[in-house]
């Protein structure tokens, strides 16, 4: 029975990283119909980033965290605007294989630069916990999991408070009327893209707090972003976060009794579950 | 007086016909290569042959039927798991035994997930099956009765070539199957799925019922391939089976050659192998690296594959014009 | 006259939660004859249609068609029943030749089944001829004109050998020459044994071509009858251009 709450926490713990990463996936998803297949690199790239201010300049991982969504955002906007922006509105194969080819591009690249060795980043904190009841907490992972709601309560207020916010959300229902409104899609489509890779990138360095670090660990992110919007319904900051959460203690509990190593064929299976029952998600529309 | 088929400027859903003639003549050719007693050419011969099933294959469901795979490589290696099985278990070496059992098992697997998951639209379709490919690496490496991390030797048959044959047989009969499927009923389904789904349906196509065949029929090509592969590789483990680059390559060469043509992925095999080759040889550390840029670049300004740089409907002004077609 | 009805709809209502597109529409359609449907925007026409075809299950009542009810039915099976649809926005299969459009229908239509694929493209190019299009057969669907477009999907739905066609407001976009070629071209198609129930803004169109109307207004049926009669009536004046209209109109007629 202890195994229960302790594998509830864990999944809760982590949980949070992954509400992160799906909402910026999500944003790109639902405003600019662009299934970002190179969304995990960014995710690596976040977390490389903490790596090298760390051993380079010892800086604190957690405040890397800005710096990382300022440098995915400003990379996230170019790649849009003077790349993608090119097949934006073209038929889902291409973006999707754009994207793809993106993807490859960046974790080659990373893997020239950095090697294909594994990382990681070790704090004075790493280790420490503390325990309430048998449960034991993970110091770290518990700040990771604050940071990520904070993350997104931040991006939900600026979604609905501020006037770039609720251009954006205009700009998704009818594209065209926003434009004849005086709305500028191109650079708001590339904000919204800046958006998804910041976001994926301080998702980044709370992965590199707890997690062994390799050009290739973007990946199965890409597989999860998917799956959290599609339990959590598209769009929806509050869907991208409860969808995480869930996700997190279904992995974290399919690793319990299924085994680790695992971890994919979990998310597929509860990818096709839901696919097949609820197609249009647990909290929301699904997509188009 | 009989209407031909429409033969518009892209030469119909088969094709350019001058493009195929020469492409078939090419494949023709490419029998001889084992008498150059070269085993360098043999092999370089034998890949390219390889990929042009996997991009025959992926051509099917991604290039006439419209939905993009990205996990067609799990057919290629249940298909070599199959070979390797078959020799591990039952000390079987036969080529022509393991393409039909690979075929089975393929179609088998194609069939079962493709009801749930072909009922929904691309962008599902898409994502669900590179998580099926990631998922049956895992499931593979951990299952013992397939060998788990370490993977199975396969004792290859004496005579080296027969694999190359084997493969050529492969290649040809998937080209000729796309050719066949193409000119008929069958196919004319496919592009209407992917034409407009709905307009489809309106007609009398089931598109489920479609959509599941094609995907079927991809998956037996790439499971033929991967299980004679298995044999000429000698060894098969997770990682050589469900490689990324047979994953990922079949799609550059099909845009590269020609999405939805029957001559396509075999000329794309041709020029992305050719390519591969050279820059193994002079960047051994980037090429990958390249193959992203290719597809970037393919995508963004090629669409429609190299052949409609020489079309009259393409050329450069088509170029250009697609260009500003897609943009915000 | 047979015991049952060609084409009936029985009591049909259609709600969407607390919505009520159709309340208790019935009405018969005879075997080859020119239904128009008409009614203000929001009527429930289109819903109707959608009945009518199979893509909706009404809430309650029920569509007969040559004694069997037609209940929800999957998109691709509709053809099967012997009737067929042309859409408002007509989305035909771009990069396919026109003739091949035409044929991909005569495939897999009620009758495609027992059709080759060359028999199919015989009986796209005979469709090709009566709808006009057969001097363009061999051009991409992308490159037609509006009018082209439009006689493109009525062919594809020719293709499916149905005993009904539903055209749901093709002359929108034409102008006055090319709605009278439209009208004839109907004409040739009733002519050719189909039933045709059209749903149409343009009076004068369903006038010319109509051998029965039916009006809906709010989801309900508010007039049948032969064109003259309906139009004429006050209640159909009222529903399309006001009460106000409506009296002034009454109090015009009252005048000596």
């Amino acid at each position: 029975m202890q195994l229960f709450w302790q594998d509830l926490v864990n999944g809760i713990l982590v949980g949070g990283i992954f509400a992160v990463v799906a909402l910026g996936f999500s944003l790109v998803w639902g405003i600019m119909n662009i299934i970002n297949l190179a969304h995990g690199s960014f995710v690596m790239l976040g977390a490389y980033t903490a790596y090298v201010l760390f051993s380079t300049w010892n800086v604190d991982p957690f405040l890397s965290i800005p710096v990382a969504f300022v440098l995915l955002f400003v990379f996230g906007y170019c790649v849009q605007r003077f790349v993608i922006n090119f097949v934006v509105r073209a038929p889902i194969l291409t973006t999707f294989l754009l994207t793809f080819g993106l993807s490859l591009l960046i974790v080659n690249f990373a893997l020239l630069v950095f090697h294909g060795d594994v990382k990681g980043i070790t704090t004075q904190y790493s280790g420490s916990n503390f325990s309430i009841g048998s449960v034991t907490i993970a110091w770290v992972k518990l700040w990771t999991l604050l940071v990520a709601l904070v993350i997104t309560a931040l991006m939900q207020l600026w979604l609905t408070r501020s006037k770039t916010g609720r251009a954006i959300r205009a700009m998704a229902m009818d594209i065209d009327a926003a434009q004849l409104s005086g709305v500028r899609v191109a650079h708001l489509y590339a904000v919204v893209f800046g958006l998804g890779a910041g976001l994926a990138g301080a998702a980044g360095v709370l992965v590199s707090l707890s997690y062994s670090l390799q050009p290739s660990m973007g990946d199965p992110f890409v597989i999860t972003a998917f799956v959290v919007c599609v339990l959590g319904g598209l769009g929806s900051v509050q869907g991208a976060l409860v969808g995480g959460l869930i996700f997190g203690v279904l992995e974290a509990f399919g690793s319990q009794y299924i085994g680790t190593g695992l971890q994919d064929a979990v998310a597929l299976v509860v990818l096709l579950i839901v696919l097949i029952l609820r197609p249009r998600g647990l909290l929301g529309k699904a997509g188009a | 007086m009989r209407p031909g088929r429409a033969l518009g400027a892209l030469g119909g859903i088969t094709g350019n016909a001058n493009a195929l003639r020469v492409t078939v003549a090419i494949l023709i050719l490419m029998v001889f290569v084992p008498m150059l007693h070269s085993g360098y050419y043999e092999n370089l011969g034998r890949g390219v042959l390889m990929f042009a099933t996997l991009s025959l294959g992926w051509n099917l469901i991604g290039g006439y039927t419209g939905y993009v795979s990205f996990g067609n490589v799990v057919f290629f290696g249940l298909g070599s798991y199959t070979t390797a099985a078959l020799w591990q278990h039952w000390h079987q070496q036969s080529i022509v035994l393991a393409v039909i059992c690979a075929m089975v098992v393929g179609v088998a697997f194609a069939l079962v997930l493709g009801m749930p998951i072909l009922r929904l639209r691309g962008h599902y379709f898409g994502i669900a099956t590179l998580g099926i490919a990631l998922a049956t690496q895992e499931i593979v490496s951990n299952v013992d009765w397939l060998g788990a991390g370490s993977g199975f030797t396969v004792r290859p048959v004496d005579a080296y070539s027969t694999y190359y044959y084997a493969m050529w047989i492969v290649c040809a009969a998937s080209m000729l199957a796309t050719y066949l499927i193409a000119r008929s009923k069958l196919g004319y389904a496919f592009v209407a799925i992917r034409e407009n789904e709905e307009a489809a349906a309106v007609l009398g196509v089931d598109p489920t019922r479609y959509k599941v065949i094609a995907w079927a029929i991809s998956a037996a090509m790439a499971a033929a391939a991967g299980a004679v592969f298995a044999g000429a590789n000698g060894f098969i483990d997770p990682p050589t089976a469900f490689a990324l680059d047979n994953n990922v390559f079949p799609i550059v060469m099909v845009i590269l050659g020609g999405v939805g043509t029957v001559a396509g992925p075999l000329v794309g095999a041709l020029i992305l192998t050719a390519i591969n080759e050279t820059l193994w040889s002079h960047f051994p550390q980037i090429h990958t690296l390249f193959f992203g840029a290719v597809i970037v670049v393919v995508v963004v300004f090629l669409p429609r594959g190299i052949l409609w740089l020489f079309n009259t409907r393409g050329g450069w002004k088509g170029v250009a014009g697609s260009l500003g077609a897609y943009r915000v | 006259m047979s015991g049952e009805a060609f084409l009936s709809i029985e009591n049909v209502a259609m709600h969407f939660g607390g919505l009520h597109a159709l309340d208790d529409v019935s009405f018969e359609v005879e075997r080859g004859s020119v239904l128009g449907l008409i009614g203000p925007n929001g009527s429930g026409k289109t819903t109707l249609m959608n009945i009518v075809s199979g893509v909706f299950k009404p809430t309650y009542g029920s569509v007969r068609f040559n004694g069997k009810r037609i209940a929800d039915v999957p998109t691709y099976a509709v053809c099967r029943l012997g009737i067929a649809r042309t859409f408002q926005v007509v989305k035909p299969f771009a990069n396919l030749t026109v003739r091949e459009n035409v044929a991909v229908g005569a495939m897999y239509g009620r009758n495609g089944g027992r059709r080759s694929a060359n028999a199919s493209f015989e009986r796209a190019q005979e469709l090709l001829e009566i709808v006009g299009l057969a001097r363009v057969a061999d051009r991409h669907a992308s490159d037609l004109t509006i009018p082209d477009r439009k006689r493109l999907e009525v062919a594809k739905a020719l293709a499916l050998d149905p005993e009904v066609l539903l055209l749901d407001e093709v002359m929108a976009g034409l102008n006055a020459t090319e709605v009278d070629e439209a009208l004839d071209l109907l004409r040739t198609v009733n002519g050719r044994g189909v039933t045709l129930i059209v749903v149409e803004h343009l009076m004068k169109a369903i006038v010319s071509i109509s051998t029965t109307i039916v009006v809906l207004a709010e989801g309900k049926k508010i007039a049948q009858g032969a064109p003259a009669e309906v139009l004429a009536s006050p209640r159909v004046i009222e529903a399309y251009l006001g009460t106000r209209y409506a009296n002034r109109q009454r109090q015009r007629e009252a005048q000596p």
